[in-house]
């Protein structure tokens, strides 16, 4: 019976699919008989000496301005206009501006293929440059950023990082000192989907925390959306950042890299067949572990200690119409304390994906996605032997259109449909062992969504992005499923087979964004969205750890739920040289989730009895000014935000400030070209201390000093300000061989941040007590090497 | 499961990271004097006694206000007898007519300062400690030694223990708390894990295990809590989950105990 509902639900959907489809194409055809004969042009943008498609890139006929498309993740740009002969214009960042001759005389096709500018940015004519976007688009909090933009930015270790970089955005904050963790708008560290080619990264950090999974070699770009997100995107209820990794040079074949303190980078790219296909291949591997082995101490040289990644991609075009790509990444950290306790844990993601052009106006995109997170902790502790392992696997299935009606509208839909097996814990305990052996019953589950929405440009002044997602959770069999009181006592059990569906939860996320533009600078924009998530992790931390569990919404667990209003005034000034936004939002959580003081959430079969339920609330008001050209770039981003949590059974059932409550976020982003050969780059970050839980009294107990709470983070650590700073010198540059050296410097001027107060007697007088702040990375300098051939 | 402990990690971790550390002014709010209230009763007769102090706020010296004139009973649930306790000195009460018995539960009455302060703990039956061994666990550069306790989990029920040590006549501060949810009926070979003191060849261990009700397995297991250090990979501190009512902070244990002297090797 299971199975067939389920079928019976895919049948409708895909049914509804197809309706809409219909409906859009019949709505367009009759549109084209009431009016004067209108072709379209459409094609592939693309960077000319690589191939790689570029997105996000303006196209737009000169003779209508207006008349202008954004190329989307693949490239593809659709616009339509009545029959004549157009100057067809392309323009993105960093980019000389394109322009092309067109006949519209019938449906045609047209490839672009831009040329990136050269180092003296001063002699490009840039009033030329559309790049309004920002103002024009109906898209509240989202903010977009290229590999090339991050690349000066000076990061700890010298490691380039996108999920680094993307903290010193407005609305967006660390978890931490050196942490690639962030919360976006109040929300928490597990309520941001990330993914990278449409593939959910489940743990995207490396070292506990201090790296991010992605080795910015193999990123394009990364587009984060606060929260404002479009309906295809769900399944979080914070943000979407969505990566995109390079497709590879379809030209010439060309290596490149990097040596630097942590670890060493290489990249391989190259045609398959030259203007068809290319692929490319990025590995990274830290090598700490390498000065760990060069010790004679056999206590230190039996530690490992190290983590590695591999992206992957390839590409085909097979015929103007048809293109296939095939991603894969693959990360693994290995932690080692000799022979006593080892943990490795890492992300295996792969997605295919099939490009299909219907027509020049309707652009479809299948993909295949897997994605797997696991971890391994292993123990030997005298006769207790123990493996522990654990992971969460996704198989899905995403299908999305994009149908260009006319040059003012354009309508997106599509489905996914994605299985979860989540294994939450198998311990394999050696017989002599004190523990036993044991697996954790999986949990299976579908989340499928249908989602439509229509972007539309109703005048000059109004545009509008609407949709509806239709989302849908099922948790299934096979297993035995209980639901527990508020006491965490079991109060009813049930067994369920394989395949039969134990709770689902249909809701309806509308998503809704507008503009209006006061002028040819400056726009008005608002938006109210609501965003579901389904997957719900448990962490013993305030951040995350990578033996966290994630749990499916279930029969006690319900799905979380916030409702997000924003409202932005966008301006540029200069010829859109600067770049000045300000957005306001409010956001307010349903069913957010923590634990009972002591819960047990390792290896508990019964883990949904340790939980608390409640609600939160996130405001804030953002503030962005970016400076996109010329031979000082940069920006300044400022935050005012209040983030709170009620949950029964945690500060006796009052409201208080989440960890991440920083009232005030400042992050300076300074970038200076001096000259041909040096580039100069500085950051300067601030925020107030997060809000954490302080002793108000004492006691005496067992002979003891313990301290007495009264209230959950009724108190701030110190404030955080650091100052970080690089100079990137260019080598020798010519056909053959291209080097640079970069050179940086973390907490310039050696702040001793907050990262923990701890509260104890005073050694040196026992009848008093202290508090004492540890502090990690003052100075870190670190130097790198990055080559091309 | 006490030994997956990723905060572990991260300590030596960040060891390695050449973390700094400083004595930094912190203003804390004041807080009213809280009723502090330890409990403890084990087998035997007269084995049992009540200390009653009051806590101060922060900045104040280690000097902790015992709370006198208190009315403090204990009952026997089995025999019904209850003993009304007597102040030996300020704040410390004691007894002498009842016998703690495995099995049995004991009723706390407490009456101080116009409040009435209630609980109750169930002493377990007996685990007998069989011996204690020694590992050694090389982590970096510094070797640390740990117990090793080794007994016989009784099958079938569910047993909480707490583990605290004696070096050379020195009380470490940590309590280990180990439950067998994991490994009920196993014959049990535990590390005992502690982030104050290393112990040297040749000292003398005395490693006392107490086994403890539930009650007091959730106390001292969110105990953890209070001393957390308020970094992010450490959860909210709190107070710990008493078993006394009316919010006195504290606990009452009836438990059994025994204590095993080894010298480490």
């Amino acid at each position: 019976m299971g199975l067939i509902q389920r079928i019976r639900y895919l049948t409708v959907i895909l049914s509804g699919i197809f309706s809409i489809f219909l409906f859009s194409k019949t709505f367009a055809q009759q549109k084209s008989f009431s009016s004067p004969a209108k072709h379209t042009v459409s094609g592939t943008v693309k960077e000319k000496q690589s191939g790689e498609v570029l997105i996000g890139a303006s196209v737009y006929l000169m003779e209508h301005p207006k008349n202008g498309a954004i190329s989307n993740s693949y490239g593809f740009f659709s616009i339509t206009a009545p029959a004549g002969r157009y100057t067809l214009i392309a323009s993105f960042g960093g980019f000389k501006q394109d322009s092309i001759q067109i006949e519209l005389d019938e449906n045609l096709t047209q490839p672009v293929e831009m040329v990136q500018q050269s180092f003296n940015l001063q002699e490009v004519n840039i009033s030329s440059v559309k790049g309004n976007e920002n103002i024009t688009k109906p898209l509240t909090g989202v903010q977009k950023l290229s590999v090339s933009e991050i690349k000066n930015v000076p990061v700890i270790f010298g490691e380039k990082d996108v999920l680094k970089t993307i903290q010193l955005l407005p609305g967006v904050k660390s978890a931490g000192e050196g942490s690639v963790g962030f919360y976006v708008r109040g929300g928490g560290a597990d309520q941001n989907l990330i993914l990278l080619d449409e593939a959910t990264v489940y743990n995207a950090s490396h070292f506990l925390g201090f790296f991010s999974s992605f080795n910015s070699d193999a990123i394009k770009d990364l587009t984060l959306y606060k929260g404002a997100m479009p309906a295809s995107y769900g399944g979080r209820l914070s943000s979407v950042v969505d990566i995109k990794m390079n497709d590879g040079n379809n030209q010439h074949f060309h290596a490149s890299g990097g040596i630097g303190l942590i670890s060493t980078r290489l990249n391989v790219e190259g045609p398959i067949v030259k203007d068809k296909g290319s692929f490319i291949v990025s590995g990274r591997r830290t090598y700490a572990d390498v000065f760990l082995k060069l010790s004679k101490d056999s206590t230190i040289n039996n530690n490992s200690l190290y983590f590695y990644d591999l992206n992957a991609k390839a590409n085909y075009k097979m015929d103007e119409k048809n293109r296939v790509y095939l991603s894969a990444y693959f990360g693994k950290d290995n932690l080692g304390f000799g022979t006593n306790f080892g943990i490795n844990y890492g992300n295996t993601t792969a997605t295919a994906r099939w490009n299909h052009i219907f027509n020049s106006r309707l652009f479809s995109n299948t993909s295949f996605i897997y994605s797997n997170y696991n971890y391994n902790i292993r123990i030997n502790s005298g006769t207790n032997n123990i493996v522990i392992k654990s992971h969460i696997e996704d198989l899905s299935l995403k299908e999305d259109l994009q149908y260009y009606v006319n040059s003012k509208s354009k309508i997106n839909f599509g489905l996914n449909i994605i299985h979860h097996t989540i294994s939450p814990g198998v311990v394999d305990a050696s017989a002599a062992s004190s523990y036993y052996s044991q697996t954790l019953q999986n949990n299976y589950a579908w989340e499928n969504a249908v989602y439509i929405s229509h972007e539309y440009t109703a005048s000059d002044k109004w545009s509008f992005n609407y949709g509806l997602r239709f989302s849908s959770f099922s948790m299934v069999g096979p297993g035995t499923f209980y639901s527990y009181d508020s006491a965490g006592n079991i109060t009813h059990s049930q067994t369920i087979p394989g395949g039969q569906i134990v709770k689902t939860y249909f809701n309806l996320e509308p998503r809704f964004s507008t503009s209006y533009q006061l002028n040819e600078t400056s726009s008005m924009k608002a938006s109210y969205t609501r965003n579901v998530q389904n997957l719900h992790l448990l962490s013993n931390s305030a951040s995350t750890n990578p033996t966290d569990l994630w749990i499916p919404s279930s029969l006690n667990v319900k799905p979380e739920i916030a409702d997000q209003v924003s409202l932005g005034y966008f301006r540029n000034f200069a010829e859109n040289k600067y770049e000045f936004s300000t957005e306001i939002y409010f956001k307010t959580m349903q069913n957010q989730i923590d634990y009972k003081d002591g819960a047990e959430l390792r290896a508990n079969a019964n883990v949904e009895s340790q939980l608390l339920f409640g609600k939160g609330n996130a405001y804030g008001l953002e503030l962005f000014l970016k400076k996109k050209v010329g031979k000082l770039t940069g920006w300044l981003s400022y935050t005012l935000s209040k983030t709170e949590r009620q949950i029964n059974g945690i500060n006796k059932d009052q409201w208080y400030r989440a960890n991440q409550d920083q009232t005030n976020t400042i992050a300076l982003v300074g970038i200076y070209q001096a000259g041909k050969k040096w580039t100069l780059s500085a950051t300067w970050v601030y925020n107030t201390g997060n809000a954490v839980t302080f002793p108000s009294g004492k006691y005496e107990l067992n002979g003891q000093t313990a301290f007495y709470y009264t209230s959950r983070n009724g108190y701030r650590l110190p404030a955080y300000h650091r100052m970080d700073m690089a100079a990137t010198l260019l080598g020798k540059q010519n056909k053959k061989w291209q080097g640079s050296w970069t050179f940086s410097l973390y907490n310039v001027y050696g702040r001793e941040n907050a990262f923990s107060v701890q509260f104890k007697d005073d050694p040196n007088d026992l009848s008093k007590t202290q508090a004492v702040q540890t502090s990690l990375f003052r100075w870190v300098p670190s130097v790198t090497y990055n080559f091309k051939f | 499961m006490n030994s997956l402990n990723i905060k572990w990690i991260l300590f030596f971790f960040m060891i390695w990271m050449l973390s700094c550390t400083k004595v930094i002014q912190v203003n804390l709010n004041d807080s009213s004097p809280q009723i502090v209230i330890e409990g403890n009763l084990t087998m035997g007769t007269g084995k049992y006694q009540v200390r009653i102090s009051k806590s101060v706020n922060f900045s104040e010296a280690n000097i902790f206000p015992p709370v006198s004139g208190a009315v403090v009973t204990i009952t026997d649930s089995v025999s019904g007898i209850t003993d009304s306790l007597s102040e030996i000195s300020p704040g410390i009460y004691t007894g002498n007519l009842l016998t703690g018995i495995p099995g049995r539960a004991y009723g706390l009455f407490v009456l101080s300062g116009g409040q009435i302060y209630t609980s109750s703990s169930k002493m377990p039956q007996i685990v007998i400690l069989d011996s204690v061994t020694f590992q050694h666990n090389n982590i970096f550069n510094r070797t640390a030694i740990n117990p090793v306790v080794n007994f016989q989990d009784p099958p079938g029920v569910k047993n909480y223990y707490t583990f605290t040590q004696t070096v050379n006549s020195r009380d470490l501060k940590n309590t280990f708390v180990f439950n067998d949810r994991l490994s009920d009926g196993k014959y049990i070979r535990q590390q005992i894990f502690s982030d104050s003191t290393y112990i040297q060849v040749g000292d003398t261990v005395s490693v006392h295990m107490n086994c403890i009700d539930l009650g007091n397995f959730n106390y001292y297991n969110t105990l953890r809590n209070v001393t957390g250090g308020n970094n992010f990979n450490s959860v909210s501190p709190a107070n710990p989950v008493s078993n006394i009512s009316n919010n006195a902070l504290g606990y009452f244990s009836a438990h059994t105990e025994q204590t095993v002297q080894t010298v480490a090797y």
